[in-house]
């Protein structure tokens, strides 16, 4: 409890950079130097050796820290590239119900590679505005997964306007939302509102009688 | 919002005033009714703050009618175009509609209920969409912009705003934990990794 509010609904995207930063990466070192041991997540933490023209493997923290002193190049990602952001998008626009899967530190990682490391990628702009469009698309399946479900459906228009009310309130037509494939950081965004969303439509649902039974009787 | 014994909220919605007919003489309690008589007279009608109307109904010393906010006229209102209908001026100064219907509605018998809350959730179900679309325009915009009234490219419409203004409080709520979200990760994307 004695963290301020705000973050202790959800973790802050600063906090999700910081563990996106751990994700391993390939980097051209343009120094030499022998095997380091660094304190990391994964098990050895032993690192290189770099040797100019060879690649080597290192935490996304160190690849930054190292593109920021001009001693390495780093290699892009395979995900991260003009062709594949397309395919996504592609897939993304077709598949109407649900998210395409991304890498789970998608997006952390590839805005701090365009913001430290743009000179190492392909073509920064047009990466900068293809992960927007991709942002705005997934962002805007969370606002159609939160309209009504469509009225005019066959099953709603048979029954009578009484149980029009059962259906759910999602377009899912259930009381749930679909928010599989999503990453971290944009759960992050969604979360509290959504959270306090689904209490709401809690309180406002009428409880079963045997629950109500043995919850009212003090 | 959750009815804690705590909640400020809760308390003030306690506090909302619910007209309520006794089923009863009563000596001595003349002054609820406001007047100069001592005693209440069996079928006189009171307002009384809910906190109190809730134990004398539950013990059917009184009775009431479904108030005004949740009537027939506000639910037809609410089918025909349920976020234009101001929420905020139906239940007490801020707008405790959901609040204080889900009280009253856990003291009606069964199919009153089941109505009551029906209509709540209807209504909350059907204002979302608009609510979450403005806590995203909010959230993304910069907060000089909406201070200065400026509203941009942002695509708020004149209909968005008077809905804004009849908001719910719990509706109030959720849209600044929508905005304070959005704007969170808005700061994030805008400030570059150096």
């Amino acid at each position: 409890m004695a963290l301020p509010a705000e973050l202790f609904l959800s973790p802050s995207p600063q906090e999700l950079t910081f563990i996106a930063e751990e994700e391993l990466i390939e980097i051209v070192p343009s120094f030499s130097m022998s095997r380091v041991r660094l304190i990391s997540a994964s098990p050895s933490g032993v690192y290189g050796p770099f040797q100019p023209p060879s690649k080597a493997v290192v935490p996304l923290w160190l690849a930054l820290s190292l593109k920021r002193k001009k001693k390495c190049r780093i290699i892009c990602p395979e995900w991260l590239t003009v062709e594949n952001l397309e395919q996504l998008m592609q897939a993304e626009k077709e598949n109407s119900e649900s998210f395409v899967p991304l890498p789970r530190h998608f997006i952390e990682v590839s805005k701090v590679l365009l913001d430290v490391a743009a000179s190492d990628l392909a073509s920064p702009s047009e990466l900068h505005s293809l992960l927007l469009s991709l942002r705005h698309i997934r962002l805007a399946k969370i606002r159609t997964g939160l309209r009504p479900s469509n009225p005019s459906l066959p099953s709603a228009n048979n029954a009578p306007t009484q149980s029009g009310a059962d259906t759910g309130p999602f377009s899912a037509g259930g009381e749930y939302l679909k928010l599989t494939g999503l990453t971290p950081i944009e759960i992050v965004e969604m979360r509290s509102f959504l959270g306090g969303v689904m209490g709401m439509m809690k309180s406002l649902t009428d409880k079963p009688d045997g629950d109500a039974g043995g919850m009212d009787q003090d | 919002m959750e009815e804690d014994y705590y909640s400020i909220n809760s308390i003030i919605a306690d506090t909302h005033k619910l007209t309520c007919t006794f089923n009863l003489d009563v000596k001595g309690l003349g002054f609820l009714e406001g007047g100069s008589e001592p005693d209440i007279k069996q079928h006189a009608k009171a307002e009384l703050p809910f906190w109190l109307a809730h134990t004398l109904s539950a013990n059917e010393f009184t009775s009431f009618p479904i108030p005004p906010p949740y009537s027939h006229r506000v639910r037809s209102a609410l089918n025909a175009s349920a976020h234009s209908v101001r929420l905020s001026s139906l239940v007490g100064t801020n707008g405790w509609w959901y609040a204080w219907g889900r009280r009253i509605a856990h003291i009606l018998d069964d199919a009153q209920r089941k109505e009551l809350l029906g209509t709540l959730l209807k209504a909350f179900s059907q204002r979302l969409p608009l609510l979450q679309d403005l806590a995203a325009h909010y959230g993304s915009s910069s907060a000089s912009n909406i201070n200065s009234g400026d509203m941009g490219s942002g695509g708020v419409t004149i209909a968005g705003e008077a809905f804004k203004e009849g908001m719910d409080a719990e509706e109030r709520e959720l849209f600044a934990l929508g905005q304070g979200a959005g704007r969170k990760l808005k700061t994030w994307y805008d400030t570059p990794r150096r």
